[in-house]
């Protein structure tokens, strides 16, 4: 009884630290400028796809493409920002979301043509693949590997943010940006960066996420609905909060796959709305 | 001191509000070092709004902002506050999720101003210092908005109504400090206070602004002795200011 019960536990956390890598950047961007980037989910595939290129082409080893797929989403959004998304800091809610959709529609397009519409394999290495058992509990290498990059990933934004003058100075420009600028902080350029640096994670979990979720130029809508749920039911802002709700999502997923598969995937979106109704502003969050 | 004072700040028929909304009107004004000035008037006359205009937070339409003599008429709100202009809004607005530390700290630029200077002139801020932002008392909130702004080293420091709220012995503490400062670091004071004797005391010129346009200026020396242009641009009586 308890091995199914700890199994759908570790499968479930392991597929919420994806869906964390992936939704983190959204939570901590939107709460600091409210700018509302549906596209945050198309870096997390155009990291999906610069792992598979590299592999598939230029025979990189599995572990060296995360750090580029980091590096190059990372990069592109900074472009994207520079060129597109800062021109609609002060644009309306709606303007705001029928670019960034745009976006996302171009993101996919994009990648059919240059990828095709088909499912990109993906060869994990031998050392992360396969399971072992602990206690009657079936331990899929990869799943561990996930949780264990996505928990030192935790620790070090949490560290970053807490511990450091940059962090103190996000923080201060997500709490007041007018005081910040005040003061003479470079919101802009904080936001740039941060920017850059959620992007880039999010490119890292889709890297991370082709070897259990798969890749299709669909990735980026499929995504960005659970990313979008991670964030409000997580609270914006809030480092601890998505991760709390990423796990909870994950972990509701899985029991909701396995004990009731008549409700299918649909048990995540009534958790959603039940957290939302007892805390509109989310799990953390202050607004 | 420089005998020859330096003109920090200066406002050339300044015409400014928020999108079409014209709050400010032909707006002049100098401020020069050392020489602090004191901004009186009811409420809602745009004493505020002036200020945000001069850190370019608000919309200005016509006339000019210069900066020891450089234009900052459409420059950035950080690049004037790192030119040495600070501003303490009257809302105070502590960051809840900082310390009071971090507060202090999170843009703190070098010069005389530093963490245990600003702890010697609000030794109640060193007592909270590990406390959150939202976890402080209204005087104390203050106290932090002042101090954090001096840990950029201001040259000119814009002061929006910083005793308002207070207890009365706050406010007598806290106006010592405010007079303090001036004096011991040289930082140049423009002050919004609604208790006009404390403001005339602090400073040594005055404004009166009315529905956004300057109605009368003097030495504040002269003004707090003027009860009939007190009473008349701000209605009360010295005694009973602000309360």
């Amino acid at each position: 009884m308890l091995g199914p019960i700890a199994g759908i536990l570790f499968d479930g956390f392991a597929y919420g630290m994806l869906l964390f890598l992936l939704s983190v950047g959204l939570s901590v961007t939107l709460g600091m400028m409210n700018f509302i980037n549906l596209a945050h989910a198309s870096f997390g595939m155009l990291g999906g796809y610069v792992a598979v290129t590299l592999m598939q082409h230029f025979g990189w080893p599995f572990l060296a493409t995360l750090p580029a797929a980091f590096v190059i989403a990372a990069a592109v959004s900074m472009v994207l920002e520079r060129v597109m998304f800062r021109r609609m800091y002060r644009a309306t809610d709606l303007d705001q979301t029928l670019l960034t959709i745009g976006v996302v529609f171009m993101s996919i397009a994009g990648a059919a043509y240059f990828w095709g519409t088909v499912q990109q394999p993906v060869a994990v290495p031998d050392y992360l693949s396969g399971a072992f058992v602990v206690a009657g509990v079936n331990i899929a290498r990869y799943r561990l590997f996930l949780i264990v990059v996505a928990l030192v990933i935790v620790a070090v934004l949490i560290a970053g943010l807490e511990w450091t003058r940059f962090g103190a100075q996000v923080r201060a420009a997500v709490d007041n940006q007018r005081m910040a600028r005040g003061l003479g902080l470079d919101v802009d350029r904080a936001f740039s960066l941060t920017f850059a640096l959620g992007s880039g994670l999010a490119g890292l979990g889709g890297a991370l996420a082709i070897a259990m979720v798969g890749l299709d130029p669909g990735f980026a809508f499929a995504y960005l609905i659970y990313v979008l749920i991670v964030v409000s039911v997580g609270g914006l802002a809030s480092i601890g909060g998505s991760f709390v709700a990423a796990s909870l999502l994950g972990i509701s997923d899985m029991a909701g796959k396995y004990y009731v598969p008549q409700l299918g995937s649909f048990l995540i979106y009534l958790v959603m709305v039940g957290i939302l109704m007892w805390r509109p502003t989310g799990l953390f969050g202050k607004r | 001191m420089a005998s020859m004072a330096e003109t920090l700040l200066e406002l050339k028929s300044v015409r400014a509000g928020y999108g079409d909304a014209v709050v400010l009107d032909d707006i002049s004004l100098q401020v020069t070092q050392g020489e602090n000035l004191a901004v009186l008037g009811r409420n809602g006359m745009g004493k505020s709004t002036l200020f945000l205009t001069i850190m370019g937070f608000t919309r200005l339409t016509r006339g000019s902002i210069e900066w020891q003599s450089r234009d900052i008429t459409r420059l950035a709100s950080h690049r004037r506050a790192r030119l040495g202009l600070g501003w303490v809004a009257q809302e105070r607005e502590i960051f809840p999720s900082l310390t009071v530390e971090e507060n202090l700290t999170v843009m703190q630029r070098p010069g005389p101003w530093n963490l245990k200077k600003v702890f010697d002139l609000f030794p109640r801020l060193a007592e909270r210092s590990r406390a959150m932002g939202n976890q402080l008392s209204g005087g104390e909130q203050q106290m932090l908005a002042i101090a954090r702004s001096l840990m950029t080293n201001p040259t000119l420091l814009l002061l929006d109504e910083p005793l308002e709220g207070l207890a009365p012995i706050l406010v007598e503490e806290l106006a010592a400090a405010i007079g303090r400062m001036a004096v011991e670091q040289g930082t140049t004071i423009v002050l919004i206070e609604q208790h006009a004797d404390v403001a005339l005391s602090l400073t040594r010129r005055a404004l009166v602004l009315e529905r956004g346009a300057i109605v009368h200026s003097a030495a504040s020396e002269e003004l707090s002795a003027d009860a009939a242009t007190l009473d008349r641009y701000l209605g009360l009586k010295l005694e009973s200011a602000g309360d």
